[in-house]
């Protein structure tokens, strides 16, 4: 009575505009995509090391890193591997311990400036108007402060604090860049039929912000996410050799500090410094790299042509 | 004037009516003042187990009626009724919710009306959570999947696990009227939901919906720019050009007699390889003025048969033929010149 | 002179041949194998004769077209056939070529003028800028024949200071073709230029093309999914599915009879405006995924006439009235199969030189 339609029709001949979200349906493909894309494979090695690093510190670093036990400005030997400081600490236990903050900054940092890009982004997309207007003003006006400045001002301002300053500081001048590329995808969104076949179904605002809209922009979200974290890792470590972080808690940007200060360069323990520089540059590689890879994944327009293997010769 | 459309009388009473639905526009920018006059003053009603459809090209104004009534746009001026109960007295949210379980939609581009992250049967799911809140986890699948089978998706239980990008156009737009169909509606507004697939994939939807009409009864605001479409399964037919209505009556009779020259110029551009055409190419296909149009009939531009009065007042609709009214100050004249009995004299313009 | 010309079966004035496809085929490189888009399509164009090649989307009508125009992207080639066009094989040449031949002699109209149209640029301004590529024109000459050919096409020349957005959509695609015009090619292939319009913009818009096609001569290979926009129009009709011309012959008799299934079901799908109102089914199923066609006749599975040879191997050419192409089981041995339709066509072509 009703035309039926069988089954095997389902597999479709006209391209799939899947987009960019479709990928979510697909856990299994993202996953064998990430591991067969060399560059994301890479980048999450290293920051897999790092976080192994930072997890299990306690058991991997061999000392104390506060303890002066040691003698001061040894070269890198058995008992220590990158030598000691010239206050006499172990570098490599400084080393290891120093992923924890450093990492905890990066990603507490970089997921509020992420929160408060979208926050604002698809605000100003789903409400339009003058509140998209105004919004888009207060992002602007973020994006074209210089961040050095400001984050100097506020660091000043603080006295030096801790880590949630550093954080707050991060996220406060990180948001905009975000929020700028959130918005127009929001935009093209929002035109999208199923949004408003939500809307017809009965569905209140709130539910189609968090469960139409915000799963279809999840690539976008963790390459912005991949972004902040990466500016905050950089910035935290540039807060922190200027002497703006507290400078009693260890991690690679204060390592870098001390090392500093103490003029760790001239007077024989250079790995003082290029420890942490090396780690903090290593870091953000990975960090990159496994951006470079979801959007490859979010965009296949990005993605080389491979060739595949055993084509036909042509004819 | 009372929406007079139809001189056969009905039984029941309408489910959804309109009259005088108006949206405006603000065009150009926040300090513009244009307006764009999407659509101006139409009247329209629906009643139980019928399909009406409204034909037009794009710029009629024809998809807007139906988001006005489906409550995703609101009206800048006139009213609609659901059941005699007026729209805008429906401020609660459980209101609108009613009014939403009532009254569904379906959309035209299979492509984008089913969000790519879910399985396409979710919608299906939300709107029974929504609207059929007496149902349990369990009877809830039970009527996924009895929804499924009654829009021709089988074996429902196969389908009920696919992802829109398993599916092809004419699949998907199923599940768009499985989705509408959750609540139980009285009716159902279908925004051109064939355009955008393939010839052969078209008949089998439009098939559905006339069943849909028979088994459930649902009726059905069927929007095309085809009228050939329009003509297979509609029993009245609206003609909208600029926003405005500018012919309606049963299918049948519009068809075999239009009054108003667009329904006239219309007809004679759908390519029907079987009949004979006789031509003129004269017609470019200009798009109408709606932006700050003004009065006078929209149509006067590309109108053969011009006079005086068409530049100066806009045309109410008029009786032109039984139940069947054209907006024209032509046709109406001519109606009041043969008809000895009927007719008031044309309204003139607002 | 305003009026739908009926012409029927082979063109009129001139009988010369202007483009021949032999067996072409073409391969999209995807991830996993390769998708035959397009499988053994061979026609003729007689000169000043149009074609109307019809078919649902992925059918690889497009594909034929950008094939033949030689505009395939990176991801597509040609693995097999020739494509004979103004005594050269276009498959052989390469772009410098090419170039020379493109636009003088055989242009392209996109389906989307709104996305094929510079919206920055004017009008004029983009067609000199078609003519400066092909031809060295002085900058009077330009001018002039960008007035000349918006003319052509029903163009106020005012407009060739307009930019595409000023224009509307059924303006916009007189433009293109006016931009395919400019230097009156032999050949000129429509991709779904009307697919865009509304009903009367169409109308318009076919029966101008008709005009100019009558006036200046050209062949026409006019693509569309809507068969009955084109029936009125061309001489000749082709049916593809699933990368296959599977009917082919002259508009009248394909339509008052047509011989393949999927022909006579395409034809019983459009519902008329006119005459009794009956149920129609339209064709059960769907285009099938060309990753994975069918074995044998690519229709098969929803053929309502299908026996036990069509699953087995893709049936060849048949020709059941000498001049016409059906790619059905149906047929066979009411015509007579391939090799002698190629001994059919080398006649024809002898008898035309």
């Amino acid at each position: 009575m009703y035309p039926e339609v069988a089954l095997q029709d389902s597999v479709p001949s006209e391209a799939q505009p899947g987009g960019r979200a479709a990928w979510l349906a697909r856990p299994g493909r993202v996953g064998r995509f990430l591991l067969s894309n060399r560059k994301a494979t890479l980048g999450f090695v290293i920051l897999g090391i790092f976080i192994v690093m930072a997890i299990f510190a306690p058991m991997i670093a061999p000392y104390d890193p506060n303890a002066t036990a040691f003698l001061p400005t040894l070269p890198p030997s058995h008992d220590h591997f990158l030598g000691t400081t010239s206050q006499g600490q172990d570098i490599f236990s400084q080393l290891i311990w120093g992923a924890r903050q450093t990492l905890l900054i990066g990603g507490i940092a970089g997921l509020a400036a992420t929160a408060l890009s979208v926050l604002v982004g698809v605000t100003a997309a789903y409400l339009g108007g003058l509140v998209d207007h105004i919004l888009s003003v207060i992002t602007d006006i973020f994006l074209v402060i210089p961040a050095l400045p400001l984050m100097l001002v506020i660091a000043a301002y603080a006295q030096g604090g801790g880590m949630w300053v550093l954080i707050t500081v991060i996220a406060v001048t990180g948001w905009s860049f975000g929020a700028r590329q959130i918005r127009p995808q929001a935009l093209s969104l929002r035109h999208r039929d199923f949004l408003e076949s939500a809307r017809v179904r009965g569905e209140n605002s709130a539910y189609i912000i968090v469960f139409e809209i915000l799963p279809n922009m999840i690539s976008l979200i963790v390459a912005i996410f991949l972004g902040a974290a990466l500016y905050a890792v950089l910035a935290a470590a540039g807060l922190q050799f200027i002497g703006l972080g507290n400078a009693d808690e260890i991690s690679w940007g204060t390592m870098l500090y001390w090392g500093e200060n103490n003029e760790a360069l001239l007077s024989g323990s250079p790995l003082w410094i290029m420890a942490p520089g090396a780690c903090i540059a290593l870091l953000g590689a990975s960090v990159a790299l496994i951006n470079y890879a979801v959007d490859e994944l979010g965009n296949p327009a990005l993605r080389t042509a491979r060739r595949q293997r055993g084509r036909r010769a042509a004819g | 004037m009372p929406s007079a459309e139809i001189a056969v009388p009905r039984a029941a009473a309408p489910l959804l009516e309109a009259r005088g639905l108006t949206k405006h526009f603000r065009v150009g920018g926040i300090f513009s003042r244009h307006t764009l006059h999407a659509v101006d003053q139409v009247d329209l009603a629906i009643h139980p187990r019928e399909i009406v459809a409204i034909v037009g090209e794009s710029g009629s104004g024809k998809s807007t009626v139906a988001r006005l009534l489906a409550g995703v746009y609101r009206p800048t001026a006139g009213e609609i009724f659901h059941h005699g109960r007026a729209l805008s007295q429906m401020r609660s949210r459980r209101a609108m919710l009613a009014y939403r379980g009532r009254v569904q939609m379906v959309f035209q581009d299979p492509y984008s009306s089913l969000n790519p992250v879910y399985p396409a049967a979710r919608g299906i799911f939300r709107a029974l959570k929504l609207h059929r809140k007496d149902l349990g986890r369990d009877a809830r699948r039970q009527e996924v999947l009895r929804i499924l089978e009654s829009v021709g998706l089988t074996p429902s239980r196969e389908f009920i696990r696919k992802y829109p990008h398993e599916l092809s156009g004419g699949q998907r737009q199923r599940y768009g009227f499985a989705q509408a169909l959750a609540s139980r509606p009285e009716t159902i507004l279908a925004d051109e939901p064939v355009s955008m697939l393939d010839v052969s994939i078209r008949l089998g939807v439009l098939n559905v919906m006339a069943e849909l009409r028979r088994q459930e009864d649902v009726s059905f605001l069927y929007i095309t720019h085809d009228i050939a479409s329009a003509r297979y399964i509609a029993d009245r037919i609206l003609v909208m050009y600029a926003g405005q209505v500018a012919e309606s009556g049963l299918v049948e009779d519009v068809l075999a007699g239009p009054k108003h020259p667009y329904t006239q110029l219309l007809l004679s551009a759908v390519p029907d390889p079987r009949a004979e055409l006789d031509v003129t190419a004269a017609d470019k296909g200009e798009p109408p003025r709606v932006i700050d149009p003004g009065e006078g009939c929209r149509f006067r531009w590309r109108c053969p048969y011009r006079i005086e009065i068409c530049d100066r007042v806009t045309p109410a609709l008029s009786p032109v033929g039984p139940g069947q009214m054209a907006a024209c100050h032509v046709a109406a004249g001519v109606a009041v010149g043969e008809s000895s009995a009927t007719a008031a004299p044309p309204a003139s313009g607002r | 002179m305003a009026g739908e010309p009926r012409v029927e079966g082979s063109s009129v004035a001139h009988e010369a041949t202007v483009l021949e496809v032999r067996h072409l085929g073409v391969e999209y490189l995807t991830g996993d194998a390769p998708v035959r888009a397009v499988d053994d399509v061979s026609l003729i164009l007689r000169r000043g004769e149009f074609l109307g090649l019809v078919g649902e989307s992925g059918c690889g009508k497009s594909t034929l077209c950008f094939a033949i125009a030689r505009l395939l992207g990176d991801n597509a080639e040609i693995t097999d056939g020739e494509i004979l066009f103004s005594g050269k094989n276009l498959v052989h040449l390469r772009e410098k070529q090419l170039r020379h031949l493109r636009w003088r002699e055989l242009s392209v109209v996109m389906q989307s003028a709104m996305n094929a149209l510079n919206p920055v640029m004017t009008v004029g301004a983009q067609l000199a800028d078609a003519m400066r590529a092909h031809d060295k024109l002085p900058a009077r000459e330009v001018r002039k024949r960008g007035s000349a050919v918006l003319e052509l096409v029903g163009i106020d020349p005012i407009h060739l200071n307009s930019y595409p957005h000023q224009l509307s959509g059924g303006m916009r695609q007189r433009a293109m073709i006016a931009m395919a015009l400019v230097f009156i090619p032999d050949l000129i292939i429509m991709d779904e230029p009307t697919s865009a319009l509304d009903v009367v913009a169409q109308r318009s818009l076919m029966v101008q093309v008709k005009e100019l096609q009558r006036e200046l001569g050209f062949a026409v290979i006019f693509v569309t999914h809507d068969i009955s926009l084109i029936a009125r129009f061309s001489d000749r009709l082709a049916i593809m599915y699933a990368g296959e011309i599977v009917e082919m012959g002259g508009t009248r008799q394909v339509f008052e009879d047509p011989k393949h299934p999927y022909s006579r079901g395409l034809l019983g799908a459009f519902p008329s405006i006119r005459g009794p109102k009956e149920v129609l089914k339209g064709i059960p199923g769907s285009p099938p995924d060309l990753r994975h066609p069918p074995s044998g006749c690519r229709f098969h599975p929803r053929c309502q006439y299908v026996m036990d040879i069509c699953p087995t191997a893709p049936p060849p050419a048949y020709t059941p009235r000498g001049n016409d192409l059906v790619r059905c089981y149906l047929y066979a041995g009411r015509g007579t199969p391939e090799t002698d339709m190629e001994e059919a066509e080398d006649r024809e072509r002898h008898a035309l030189r």
